[in-house]
């Protein structure tokens, strides 16, 4: 088990070798970030501008303009705290550059909320040009990095901190937009993406045992294709979405927005990070918001009225 | 009313007049770019009576730092040189002088701050690719110039990355985090040019956040650092080519300049940040430049 940072920084490197035009900048966390595997292999290619991601940011977007495909890398509460550089600098110059945010979601655990990566999917969704991608193992990061040196858009790559295992064999092949069925099943689909995609399957299989069939999506880029999104819901009557990230702005809103849009009747429910987030151990956080398998397998047996849970904890809307 | 009217059709090539080989060319192109840069506050000024509205002692200001770069200084559009205006506000007098240089159509003079025109209010390359990035947002061009100074760097390519900013822009923090990068970092093939007209939105600069000593910040930054009239045509180029020969390190030009700067004694609206600009002030100010508007 290894975490997607860590496979970010082995393939940033690989694509390294075959792609001259990919530089890095970094902004004093390449050993947080996994970068410092390209730095030590280019460093001629890695250009260091210290605690100070506004400018990173720019600065990414001239080598851009350049022609360069320039991997800027900090947490993404950091990064896309940028938000004024990152609209203006990257999204209306249309500039290539790919903003590596780390450390998605709770699992930064006891450095708290000031660096959670929990509201990063909110603000780069909504500019009009820029992809995310979040890869949910190291397959699909290879394959992530393999498609984000092949084009020269504006993307946003969320990676997480906590080692994951492989859920998808050699064969998978990403396509951007895609939705990704990783469970078939027939009740209930549940959205996810990144991180959560592990555990809303361990979560899917202890439904099993009470019968419910669960499809699990993994929505592992944005925006989602709508069509196809549309299709999985349409094969159900229920719909869920989990997600590490806020309840606000980010996954939920993207498969709402599609099943609203669909027109059809089906009952929807979502679970998330309800309030800011606060310090812990990752495992006592993802315990207390209900977002370990345990947690997200009550939250749908819930939202499926098979039982409640167990303690409310924090209200959602 | 047409101020364009009063234009050369083509701008004289840099050797098109009799001299002897050993003669200086130094006056003609002074002469040049003087009568390039009255042409350009032409257009400024009727682009922004034309639209209503804009930044017109702003764009005034750096009419001879743009002037001086694009008439003289800089290579080609597309030849490797690149302009950042980190002052996006004064985007009149960028599109202004690509008016005058041919490269933008005289036509859409009267397009500016008009739906669905190419000249936005502030520079948008996504609707004009004579824009080399876009800007508007105070703060963020000096990074950008950067990231292609470094690119051109990692290439071996000898061109120039220019950026002009205000001298109330220099209040964002960005500036000062590209500032001590550029400096660290030896950028030598980048040149910034500020526009120091000592005046910014609600007052004058003293008023709301003094920046003295600035050539001594920059210098503590590690930048070579060049203080000019920013209206001398000779001054400015003069430390432009001073900025691209040093090879040390960034240069920064502080170029002394009058918001609403018109000509000698000529300050349009009191030097104001954004007034209106009336139709009689526009004519007077047209009249000044010798331009008639009808």
């Amino acid at each position: 088990m290894r975490a997607t940072r860590d496979w970010f920084g082995d393939a940033l490197a690989a694509v390294g070798t075959s792609h001259d035009k990919v530089v890095v900048v970094n902004c004093d966390l390449a050993s947080a970030t996994k970068t410092s595997v390209f730095k030590e292999r280019f460093p001629d290619r890695f250009l260091e501008v210290g605690i100070a991601e506004a400018n990173g940011i720019g600065v990414a977007a001239g080598l851009a303009q350049e022609g360069f495909r320039p991997f800027v890398a900090s947490f993404g509460h950091f990064l896309t705290g940028k938000f004024l550089e990152i609209f203006q600098s990257v999204g209306l110059n249309d500039a290539g550059v790919v903003l590596v945010g780390t450390h998605a979601g709770l699992a930064i655990g006891k450095d708290g909320p000031t660096q959670m990566g929990l509201r990063d999917l909110a603000l780069m969704r909504t500019l009009p040009n820029l992809e995310i991608l979040q890869p949910a193992d190291g397959v699909e990061t290879r394959q992530m990095l393999a498609y984000l040196v092949g084009h020269d858009r504006p993307s946003y790559l969320r990676l997480c901190r906590q080692p994951q295992r492989e859920v998808h064999d050699e064969h998978y092949r990403f396509r951007f937009g895609q939705p990704d069925v990783v469970r078939d099943g027939a009740d209930v689909v549940v959205f996810t993406m990144g991180g959560m995609v592990a555990v809303v399957l361990d979560a899917a299989e202890a439904l099993a045992g009470r019968g419910v069939r669960a499809t699990v999506v993994n929505a592992s880029s944005l925006p989602l294709d709508t069509a196809a999104a549309g299709d999985l819901v349409a094969r159900h009557e229920h719909v869920f979405v989990v997600e590490d990230h806020f309840v606000k702005g980010g996954l939920i809103d993207e498969v709402g927005r599609i099943v609203l849009h669909r027109g059809r009747p089906v009952r929807f429910g979502s679970w998330g990070v309800g309030d800011y987030g606060q310090a812990g151990s990752p495992a006592d956080l993802y315990r207390r918001y209900d977002l370990d398998a345990e947690g997200v397998a009550s939250r749908i047996a819930a939202f499926l009225h098979l039982s409640t849970p167990d303690t409310v904890k924090g209200s959602q809307p | 009313m047409n101020v364009m009217a009063g234009f050369a059709d083509t701008i004289p090539g840099e050797r098109d007049h009799a001299r002897m080989d050993d003669e200086s060319d130094l006056p003609y192109r002074l002469a040049r770019i003087g009568r390039l840069a009255t042409d350009v506050r032409a257009v400024v000024l009727e682009m922004i009576h034309r639209a209503g509205s804009g930044h017109v002692g702003s764009s005034l200001s750096c009419v001879d730092l743009v002037s001086v770069l694009k008439f003289d200084q800089m290579g080609p559009a597309g030849g490797g040189d690149v302009f950042v205006l980190s002052k996006g506000h004064a985007a009149p007098t960028w599109y202004a002088a690509l008016m005058v240089s041919g490269e933008l159509d005289r036509g859409e003079i009267g397009t500016l701050r008009r739906i669905d025109s190419r000249l936005q209010g502030h520079p948008d390359r996504s609707r004009l690719d004579l824009v080399d990035v876009s800007t508007g947002a105070l703060g963020q061009g000096l990074s950008v110039a950067l990231g292609r100074a470094q690119a051109k760097r990692l290439r071996g390519d000898r061109s120039t990355a220019y950026c002009l900013s205000g001298d109330g822009e220099l209040q964002e923090g960005q500036m000062w985090e590209a500032v001590m990068y550029a400096g660290a970092s030896g950028l030598s093939n980048v040149v910034l040019l500020v526009d120091h007209n000592r005046s910014q939105n609600d007052g004058t600069l003293d008023e709301v956040l003094p920046l003295h000593p600035l050539a001594e910040r920059f210098r503590a930054f590690h930048w070579h650092v060049q203080d000019v009239n920013g209206h001398s045509h000779l001054a400015v180029r003069d430390a432009v080519i001073n900025a691209r020969a040093h090879r040390l390190q960034p240069s920064v030009i502080i170029a002394h300049t009058r918001k609403g700067y018109l000509g000698p004694g000529e300050v349009l609206l009191n030097g104001a940040h954004s007034g209106t600009l009336t139709t009689e002030v526009y004519r007077d100010a047209l009249a000044y430049l010798g331009r008639v508007s009808s």
